[in-house]
């Protein structure tokens, strides 16, 4: 669990928030997936919010203090039924029980005016769990355009509970006296019998069950008279007529995916140079002033803080507005409405390796950068979908490490580069579907052929402060999550760096070579061997590139002393050393040696910043176990590749 | 006939779901009786469906294991 909000042991920071609201009664808000739940959630608790993933889950849980209510509001997953299909549906049903926290009291419902027999059903399935019901209606608006806009005031008197008409974008005053009034009161749903199916229930007797609420939801939608369908076309439909359609949607869709890859890369560029050279500017500058003026400038705790720690906080820096751009990105195209159909468009497509149509979203923004890729990942519905995704996503090549084909190929393939480097991408799509097909056999997600039955949303104008929040919460959790492994593990390199292991050199001015880095790396040569590129030269780009696949070409410059090429195409000397040292690893097989070293770089880990992120959203055990099997699986590739191109080449 | 074959647009009521597990789809409203109506086909044969005021997309092979009769409204 990465998460230090599941921590077993509270850190006193968190007990101090529950004891202030140990005596606020708790309240469960429970509703559809894109019904405005969040949108309320924002709206009732403000800035009082505490997100944690619920226990032994990657599924996010908030909570926080609704204060004109009085009570402490959960915020739970969006379902369609506590007949739980996926863990994240799982999550809600345990809160409701009182099985994950405190019992909550009160459970609000939302009843999605544009279809409220399908929310009835949640509702009555709500009520059988025998807690107190509110009910809270919303996408009013929407249903009142195409008119079929229920009564509210009739469906409170039907359902006997407090039913509120809400507006997504207001303070919910008139909610908050509703609730206010349910605790103490009686809010019991009118006509609901019987109590939930125990855990083990068979599909027969779940069937029998929701029938007998099938029955009750069409009495009410009866008694309440609002037409199920006025056969309108509604600007939805209108809208995807155009983005649905065979021969429009599935170029949109490629345009939507080319956006987000320049996003990723050319866009994000710049921002984050900027982050970073504010931290190993001005900060840098202020900091070794600081320590010149006490006395330390100049040695070892200078290099330390600002060669090892602040270059840490510059890493960090650099990719919080990265990781900001796309968990804006996603949640706009998720609250227009157009990710379910990007699900749609991509489902054929995605279930041939048993993941989502919008697990293809994170895997192509994987093409410009692994890190945001795990920031859209975050954003898929299903935990066992998320879970798949996250591990795959580091098979698919990052610009960074084309830095690297683009050298070795041009080097070791001259003419031929191209195809070469061509090859990597084709063998990186190969890797992301095999290992997706691995991950599909041991989880067993999407085994059963999961048909595709998605709600899509109305489309909607996206709401830009609450999105903008939001990717803003979530980038902090970034920042403060993922930030600690890098600057720790940062730390670590300039500290082997730093350290001279022979020939006399002073701490923090030591060549590579003499430094423990280069002993560690000549260490671990020998491993590469069969792969033909044991040399400690590699092993320390590789050991480099571990961190940050984009220095790769600077580490092997910086092994050979000479400057780094300013065009990875044209390598000058590096080029002539690479050559030499290659064919002396590989017994004269210096092409086999440079692609089984290319292949080792596609396959054996994304960088630093993404395992950290992987660590955040996995765990460690889950990061540790696949990140193994990935070096395991990249070596054996890379030993097999050099192998087996030695006999004929 | 399977919802894959009926005209866009045209109400059809559901008369069998032949899935392995129909809970869900029964839950969105997709369930023996219920009047529905394809708003949209999407590429590889997937519809989408007015379902009461939603719409929901199927993919083309659960579509075909839907099947439907038509209605006069």
């Amino acid at each position: 669990m990465s998460c230090p909000h599941c921590s077993p042991e509270p850190r006193p920071k968190d007990a101090g928030i529950q004891v202030s609201t140990l005596e606020h009664p708790v309240v469960a808000l429970v509703g559809n997936p894109n019904v405005g739940k969040s949108s309320l959630f924002n709206n009732a608790t403000g800035l009082h919010q505490e997100v944690r993933n619920a226990p032994g889950t990657t599924v996010e849980m908030l909570s926080g203090v609704w204060k004109s209510a009085g009570v402490e509001l959960f915020d739970l997953p969006g379902t369609y039924s506590l007949l739980a299909k996926s863990p994240d549906e799982q999550v809600t049903v345990d809160a409701l029980a009182g099985r994950l926290d405190r019992q909550p009291s009160l459970a609000v419902v939302l009843l999605d005016a544009t279809s409220l027999p399908r929310s009835l059903y949640l509702l009555g399935q709500v009520a059988r769990t025998g807690l107190p019901v509110v009910a809270a209606m919303t996408m009013c608006d929407v249903a009142a355009a195409e008119g079929r806009l229920p009564d509210a005031a009739r469906l409170q008197d039907v359902l006997g509970i407090p039913v509120v008409a809400m507006d997504g974008r207001k303070q919910p005053a008139e909610l908050a006296v509703a609730v206010k009034g349910a605790l103490t009161g009686d809010a019991h749903v009118r006509g609901v019998r019987g109590t939930p199916l125990p855990a083990d229930a068979t599909l027969e007797e779940q069937l029998a069950d929701a029938q007998s609420l099938f029955v009750w939801t069409e009495d009410v939608q009866r008694q309440l008279g609002t037409p199920a369908d006025t056969h309108a076309v509604t600007r939805s439909d209108r809208i995807d007529r155009v983005l649905l359609h065979p021969w429009v949607g599935i170029p949109v869709f490629a345009f939507l995916m080319w956006a987000l890859f320049q996003l990723a890369t050319t866009v994000a560029a710049p921002v984050m140079d900027w982050a970073e050279s504010l931290v190993t500017g001005p900060v840098t500058t202020a900091v070794s002033a600081i320590l010149s003026a006490v006395g330390l400038g100049g040695g070892l705790i200078e290099g330390l803080l600002v060669d090892g720690i602040l270059a840490g906080v510059g890493t960090v820096f650099s990719f919080a507005p990265l990781m900001f751009i796309m968990f804006l990105a996603i949640a706009i195209l998720d609250d227009s409405g157009y990710l379910a159909r990007a699900a749609f468009v991509a489902d054929k497509a995605m279930r041939a390796i048993g993941l989502d149509g919008r697990a293809l979203l994170p895997l192509i923004v994987g093409f410009g950068c692994n890190l945001p890729a795990l920031a859209a990942a975050r954003a898929l519905p299903d935990a066992r979908q998320r879970f798949v995704t996250a591990i795959v996503v580091p098979y698919t090549s990052c610009a960074a490490r084309l830095t690297v084909y683009i050298l070795l190929a041009t080097v070791f393939f001259g003419p031929n580069a191209g195809s070469v480097i061509f090859l990597m991408y084709v063998l990186s799509i190969l890797m992301v579907i095999v290992a997706g097909l691995v991950l599909r056999k041991v989880t067993g997600a999407g085994v059963n052929r999961q048909p595709l039955l998605m709600v899509l949303p109305a489309y909607q104008v996206p709401r830009p402060l609450v999105l903008l929040s939001e990717a803003g919460k979530r980038t902090w959790g970034f920042m403060t999550g993922a930030g600690k492994v890098i600057i720790i593990t940062l730390t670590v390199v300039w500290l082997l760096l730093a350290v001279p292991v022979r020939g006399g050199y002073t701490v923090g001015d030591v060549p590579i070579e003499d430094s423990a880095y280069g002993a560690t790396a000549e260490a671990i040569a020998p491993v590469f061997a069969p792969a033909g590129f044991g040399n400690w030269q590699s092993a320390s780009a590789l050991m480099t590139g571990f961190v940050a696949k984009e220095v790769v070409v600077g580490a092997f410059a910086q092994a050979y002393a000479v400057d780094e090429p300013e065009d990875a195409a044209e390598p000058g000397t590096l080029g002539d050393k690479l050559t030499a040292t290659f064919d002396a690893s590989s017994g004269g097989h210096a092409g086999a040696a440079a692609l089984a070293f290319m292949i080792f770089v596609l396959t054996y880990t994304p960088c630093l910043a993404t395992l950290a992120e992987q660590w955040r959203m996995l765990g460690p055990r889950v990061t540790l176990a696949a990140t193994g099997t990935q070096i395991a699986v990249a070596w054996l590739l890379a030993v097999a590749v050099f192998q087996l191109l030695k006999l004929v080449w | 006939m399977s919802l894959q074959q009926c005209r866009t647009q045209q109400p059809v009521r559901v008369r069998e779901v032949d899935l392995d597990d129909p809970l869900r789809a029964a839950e969105l409203g997709l369930r023996p009786g219920t009047v529905v109506r394809v708003t949209q086909r999407g590429a590889f044969g997937g519809v989408v469906l007015a379902v009461g005021g939603a719409r929901v997309a199927v993919d083309a092979r659960t579509a075909r294991h839907i099947t439907v009769e038509p209605v006069e409204v």
